[in-house]
């Protein structure tokens, strides 16, 4: 190697090596990204004193304690010595646990007037990865800014789509899909539930249900069956505490108001007696449990709210009063099981109707065994009065779209044409035999053409348009996801991200990494063909690769890389998402390079600009999610074909862009981008050596140049002995 | 001469002339098992500390199974089995799988061939183990 060759590798290294070490770790802003929260939060009845309430009621300038179920305040101004009612104030986990990417939920302050209008919102924990480091925080701020003046009754959504249709359109962030998804059913349902409870938004009556005369008297065993008596159960771990062998609770619930079910359980005097005591339009359930604790909540007083369970349908929830309990003597069901704690409650609004499904809801705080904050969460089982006891059998129910299931719908076009592109690379590399064939070593074309068109379309359509750019985060995601909580509709809600990930993991196995990373990838894309057009204009004589020594040093930087942030992740996803900004991905696509504070922005241009000069040095060294699919890739079903002679001619290797073929002819996989220029000369009879050589034999003898078989020679010609006349 | 179409010299697993389904059995065998008897002649130490490693591994598995250890705990108990693993197969099985899984081609294992080889089975094994402890109620996080 020359000297000048050999500087330019050193400082291709060492360039290596600073972006490695310099990738901008930079400082997490401060701001509600995993805050710590007082731990009162969530249950000091003096909410105001740890949160600025003041700051989403404005105007108010002293609070009440918690009321209510589920919780809320009332804000008030003092005028003149006289306190005027101004609006609420509400946390959102008070009242929902839906969570965001990070699977756990956004801890929202919401201020309502008395009117219903949302008069503030205020972010105060999150734990989204993209919010970290990537987007800033202030346009998660400006996206919930979007809901001060809006009516906690209107049908909000993200997106335009559906505007002028009843709906009200939000503009959504921009590569944060799934967290304002879940941001806007926290905002919007916390909203409804507290302008329901206080009188704002009033329960439109729904039509009530009418029994069919059905006068079976059932066992215990038959209701149970049938699904008219169901079960709620829930374990002590769900809750964080230890393991035990008694649930925490173990219901069984029922709606008493149906003839059949109500005389099986409570018998015919009971069920006419229970009847006799109710008003039109109310009905009775009961709850029998044996758990090892109260559904009833250790800390109910006479008077108050039954704080643990609840009715809910639709967007509606039943709370309970002391007025609304009655006792449970005795289930007279033939096989009843024991109990310890019973009850029957009455649900008296006239929103509530039994002809259509219903929740029963265990309400409950869970123990962080890590931090030991107490979660709010729900469980819930659904309940409907079978078709065979209602006039007529079970109304029709629509119930409305998943929000994993809308985006779908809504983006149903780029779907299709995202999925056509990942099927029709896999088909075109599936036909790579006939591809490379009709190509020469001077003509790539064949190959090329579709080639760079994947690439064309990933940087453009996948990229900049979809941002579906895969990232080494997502794998962390999903790690913590299996460990703590798997919820499908949460990968779902990103489906460009989903399906590159089924094909990814397809094709990985199939093939190994390189088509995705050599095809498809939009970062990988952009990177080599950075490095193609600068050749075409005229930089190719500045280009250059590291000597194998070096290739051969470096490339095992981006596994160390991936298990790196794989072992930081399980003590704190936090450090490994800000330690996956090695990946340049958010800043090139997500976020874009112009919008990212100077480290982020140097880095991200840092790589590309060497890219112009060495092929995807990235690709090659640095990439965590490279070095996850490169180890997968060792056991790909089907690989690169060789001839024996490849192990000692050099003429592959001399091309080999991704320095993956050894001094001995041999491909690695885990290195290969699947360029196909090998396997273009494999069958190149001018430009592979033992094929010309072949070619050049058979020419001089006048033997015909029979066509190239698999194996990558001429197909032998065999004399067949001539038949007799 | 070394053949290009391999990363590694062919290698023959005792089984690998045998029927679909006895190679099959044992496959899965070798997956689950990775000691051998001329590789505990060679690694006497390091296979006595192995198997004093798989009951503590056994041990693990039966706290975690009644909840009484945290995942980062399984998760070390994980990767340091899958370290130990590494170096017990690079001298009991040095081999591993080459082409489709349903083939016969083996070849001998560089580390890093390895090193995919245990970490892959492993997360596989895991994760199966997991998601059936979990769907079983006995692990709850």
């Amino acid at each position: 190697m020359n000297p000048i060759s050999a500087l330019r590798s050193l400082a291709a290294g060492a360039l290596l090596a600073a972006t490695a070490l310099l990738s901008p770790l930079a400082i997490a802003a401060e701001g509600a990204y995993e805050a710590p929260l007082p731990a009162e939060i969530n249950t000091d009845p003096e909410l105001c004193r740890h949160v600025p309430c003041a700051e989403v009621v404005p105007g108010a300038d002293s609070f009440s304690p918690r009321k209510g179920k589920p919780a809320y305040v009332e804000a008030y101004r003092s005028e003149g010595g006289q306190k005027t009612l101004v609006g609420y104030a509400f946390l959102s986990t008070d009242i929902v646990d839906i969570p965001a990417y990070s699977g756990k939920p956004v801890i929202t302050l919401i201020g309502m007037d008395t009117k219903g209008i949302i008069t503030g919102t205020k972010i105060l924990r999150h734990s989204e990865p993209i919010l970290l480091l990537g987007i800033p925080e202030s346009v998660l701020t400006k996206f919930i800014r979007q809901y001060l003046g809006k009516f906690v009754g209107d049908k909000i959504e993200i997106g335009k789509a559906h505007e002028g249709e009843g709906m009200i359109g939000l503009d959504a962030i921009t590569g944060a899909t799934v967290t304002v998804i879940a941001q806007n059913q926290v905002i919007m349902r916390s909203g409804v539930a507290i302008a329901r409870q206080v009188g704002i938004l009033k329960v439109e009556p729904k039509p009530q249900i009418r029994f069919a005369p059905v006068e079976d008297t059932l066992s215990w065993a038959q209701l149970v069956d049938e699904g008219s008596v169901r079960r709620l159960t829930v374990r002590p771990e769900q809750l964080g505490m230890p393991r035990a062998d008694q649930p925490y609770v173990d219901m069984y619930y029922g709606y008493l108001n149906t003839p059949a079910v109500g005389r099986s359980l409570l018998g015919r005097d009971g069920y006419a007696s229970l009847m006799s005591r109710l008003k039109p339009g109310e009905h009775a359930i009961f709850i029998v449990s044996s758990g090892s604790d109260s559904f009833k909540g250790s800390g109910f007083v006479r008077g108050g709210i039954y704080d643990r369970v609840q009715v809910a349908q639709d967007m509606d929830a039943y709370t309970f009063r002391d007025l609304d309990y009655i006792n449970l003597w005795g289930l007279q069901a033939a096989g009843a099981p024991d109990y310890k704690e019973s009850a029957i409650f009455i649900i008296r609004d006239p929103g509530f109707s039994a002809a259509y499904p219903w929740n029963l809801v265990f309400l409950a705080n869970k123990l962080d065994r890590e931090t030991g904050h107490r979660d709010f969460v729900s469980f819930s089982d659904e309940y409907w009065v079978l078709g065979r006891y209602m006039d007529g059998g079970r109304p029709t129910v629509v119930k409305p779209d998943a929000p994993w299931l809308k985006v779908w719908k809504a983006r149903k076009v780029e779907i299709a044409l995202f999925a056509a592109l990942l099927v029709a690379v896999a088909v075109v590399y599936a036909k790579r035999d006939a591809l490379t064939r009709r190509s020469t070593r001077k003509n790539k074309w064949p190959v090329n053409a579709f080639k760079y068109t994947a690439w064309v379309i990933s940087i453009g359509f996948v990229g900049f348009g979809l941002l579906a750019q895969p990232s080494i985060t997502q794998v962390l995601t999903w790690f913590h996801s299996l460990l703590f909580k798997w919820q499908w509709e949460l990968f779902l809600t990103d489906p460009f991200i989903f399906l590159f990930w089924i094909f990814i993991i397809v094709t990985t196995f199939v093939w190994g990494r390189g088509l995705f990373c050599g095809w498809l990838c939009p970062f990988g894309s952009l990177s080599e063909l950075l490095y193609k057009v600068a050749r075409g204009v005229g930089l190719g004589r500045f280009q250059f690769a590291l000597p194998m020594k070096w290739h051969n040093r470096l490339k095992w930087v981006k596994y160390a890389a991936f298990f790196m942030l794989l072992a930081v992740s399980m003590f704190s996803m936090g450090l490994a998402e800000k330690l996956a900004e090695i990946e340049p991905f958010k800043t090139t696509y997500l976020v874009g390079l112009f919008n990212r504070s100077w480290p982020y922005t140097l880095f991200a241009s840092g790589i590309l600009a060497l890219s112009i000069f060495m092929e995807r040095p990235f690709c090659k060294y640095l990439c965590p999610l490279g070095g996850a699919l490169a180890m997968p890739s060792t056991f790909r079903w089907f690989g690169l074909r060789r001839k024996q002679e490849c192990s000692s001619c050099k003429a592959c290797a001399v091309g080999c862009g991704s320095l993956a073929i050894d001094e001995h002819g041999r491909i690695d996989h885990r290195e290969c981008m699947h360029c196909l220029d090998c396997m273009v000369l494999y069958t190149d009879e001018h430009a592979c050596p033992p094929l010309a050589q072949e070619r050049k034999r058979r020419t001089k003898a006048g033997l015909p140049l029979t066509p190239i078989g698999r194996d990558g020679y001429y197909i032998p010609i065999k004399p067949v002995p001539a038949q007799k006349a | 001469m070394v053949d290009p179409r391999s990363m590694t010299e062919p290698m023959t697993p005792p089984y690998a002339s045998s029927g679909a389904a006895a190679r099959l059995a044992a496959e899965v065998r070798d997956h689950l098992w990775p000691w051998s008897r001329s590789g505990f002649q060679r690694q006497r130490a390091i296979q006595a500390a192995g198997l004093a490693l798989a009951v503590a591994v056994s041990l693990a598995w039966v706290l975690a199974a009644l909840g009484q250890l945290a995942p980062a705990a399984i998760i070390g108990w994980w990767f340091g089995w899958s370290v130990f693993e590494i170096a017990v197969r690079m001298g009991s099985k040095p081999y591993v799988k080459e082409g489709p899984w349903w083939g016969s081609r083996y070849r001998r294992a560089s580390l890093m061939d390895m090193i995919c080889y245990v970490g892959f089975k492993n997360l596989m094994i895991g994760a199966v183990l997991f998601i059936a402890l979990k769907s079983a109620g006995l692990l709850v996080l």
